[in-house]
């Protein structure tokens, strides 16, 4: 018999995808993206790995504006990645999910 | 200088990441290359490389393991622990890394409990960092080569000798040497590695090179080290004699009497010497953390021995090494390896990796279930901290 199980989002992973949200399908950076959800390089890049690898963001190569630079990964949410964010604003806390509550914001 | 710390971060990150990952290291090299400010970008790429580690070894240990589900199962909720423990006896030099990183963080534990400034716990962090790296990148180019194991060990005696004659000293003392405003032990850093490396490769080069290393710490003078030198020249003396381990064992000898006949004054260091003495007087929980990381680090011989007949005398000398280094800092004012403040003896547990085997030839009765990974395991030369 198999069970699954689903964990609740870490408030870090909130972060992440509401600064992704925000960006509303507009491409964002690494740096960009840690500042905005106020997150160490350290937890948002091994988070992105796992939300790309789970369907939830798409990332694309992009060439510099400026020459000379070297190009730079960027990353929006897919519709699916949209979903998961919507349902998991930051805030909500594990006890609330573990209730059944909403996020009231 | 931070520029190019940043810069050396991201290759190592680079170098540690498997294939599948390699995408994610150069996006954090080149989000790196593209942020003004020198400290945010050596922030950035640290941090990265720190936050990106635990998973990039998840990912190496467990790799073998993932067939079907793709080689990083481990991040997407594959079992680590089962990858890790079928694992171990395999990849001595992977599991020596793990159990590095351990003590380490058992290390900072004990440190954070006993109050120790947080300049000790970011220099053991960092220290811990650089010595990930330079087994990275030296495992990556230089190690296996047996032909410049022999050089490589003589030019180490050679900088001890340096640093005994050259470097800075203290209450009569001179172990150490200045680089940017800290004070560095080479012998802490090197002479495990010596000891490992003679374990696997004795001939007239590195018995002189021993031979010499002893009379440095004679010279310095260095009780804890002359100790090491001597106790590990004993077990290899009862393992695998010859003329060769016989003369460095007397030399050894030699050099740790003079030791023990010169008087060592030098005072006792918080947070450095006396660790595993005080650590339960500080609180329980500080001296579990001390204990625990000092018998973690011992963990790759006992498994190495038991695992890898081929390499016994290999993981002996390990094992004694950091035996007979903790034993010295129970018994005198000498440093408490990883678990205890210095960036030194970090390092020189990591470099001391670099003379295990990285792949090893278990027991066919152990082995039996698993030919199918030793059988693939050559070809893996991507995999994280892909070391020689």
């Amino acid at each position: 018999m198999c069970m699954s199980r689903t964990r609740a989002l870490s408030p870090h992973a909130r972060s992440v995808l509401a600064a992704l949200l925000d960006a509303r399908g507009q491409w964002s950076h690494g740096y960009e993206l840690a500042q905005l959800a106020e997150v160490k390089s350290g937890t948002l890049y091994p988070l992105l790995i796992r939300l790309e690898a789970q369907g939830h963001l798409e990332a694309e190569w992009q060439q510099p504006v400026e020459g000379g630079r070297p190009p730079r990964h960027a990353y929006r949410l897919t519709a699916s990645g949209v979903q998961l964010a919507r349902a998991n604003p930051p805030g909500q806390t594990a006890k609330q999910i573990v209730l059944g509550g909403e996020a009231t914001a | 200088m931070r520029r190019s710390v940043a810069y050396l971060t991201c290759r190592a990150l680079q170098a540690t990441l498997p294939r599948s990952l390699k995408p994610w290291a150069r996006a954090v090299r080149n989000e790196t290359a593209s942020i003004e400010d020198d400290t945010e970008a050596l922030l950035f790429a640290l941090g990265s490389l720190a936050g990106l580690m635990p998973s990039a070894v998840a990912s190496h240990l467990g790799r073998p393991f993932a067939s079907g589900t793709g080689e990083d199962a481990v991040l997407s909720g594959g079992s680590t622990i089962s990858a890790l423990f079928q694992t171990i006896g395999h990849r001595p030099r992977a599991f020596g890394i793990a159990c590095a990183i351990g003590a380490v963080a058992l290390g900072l534990t004990y440190m954070t409990i006993a109050g120790a400034p947080r300049r000790y716990l970011g220099i053991n962090f960092g220290a811990s960092l650089i010595g990930l790296m330079a087994l990275t990148l030296l495992g990556n180019t230089i190690a296996g080569s047996r032909r410049w194991a022999g050089g490589a060990i003589f030019a180490m005696a050679g900088a001890l000798l340096g640093t005994a004659l050259l470097g800075d000293s203290a209450e009569g003392a001179m172990r150490w040497v200045n680089l940017g405003g800290m004070a560095i032990q080479p012998s802490l850093i090197l002479l495990p590695l010596m000891l490992v490396g003679y374990a696997r490769l004795r001939n007239a080069v590195t018995t002189a090179a021993i031979v010499a290393a002893a009379a440095t710490m004679a010279l310095q003078p260095d009780r804890a080290m002359a100790g090491m030198l001597a106790a590990c020249l004993t077990v290899l003396v009862i393992i695998r004699p010859d003329r060769q381990v016989l003369t460095a064992l007397t030399a050894s000898i030699i050099g740790f009497a003079a030791t023990l006949a010169r008087a060592d004054t030098l005072p006792a260091a918080p947070y450095v010497d006396q660790v595993l003495y005080s650590a339960f007087d500080v609180h329980p929980a500080a001296g579990v953390a001390a204990l625990g990381g000092s018998m973690l680090l011992l963990v790759p011989a006992i498994v190495g021995w038991l695992r890898d007949p081929d390499h016994r005398p290999a993981y002996a000398v390990f094992g004694v090494a950091w035996c007979a280094a903790f034993v010295a800092a129970s018994l005198g004012n000498y440093p408490t390896p990883i678990v205890g403040y210095g960036g030194s003896a970090v390092i020189g547990y990591f470099l001391s990796l670099l003379a295990l085997p990285k792949l090893a030839r278990a027991p066919a009765a152990l082995t039996a279930p698993d030919t199918r990974v030793l059988d693939t395991l050559p070809r893996n030369r991507h995999l994280l901290v892909g070391l020689a």
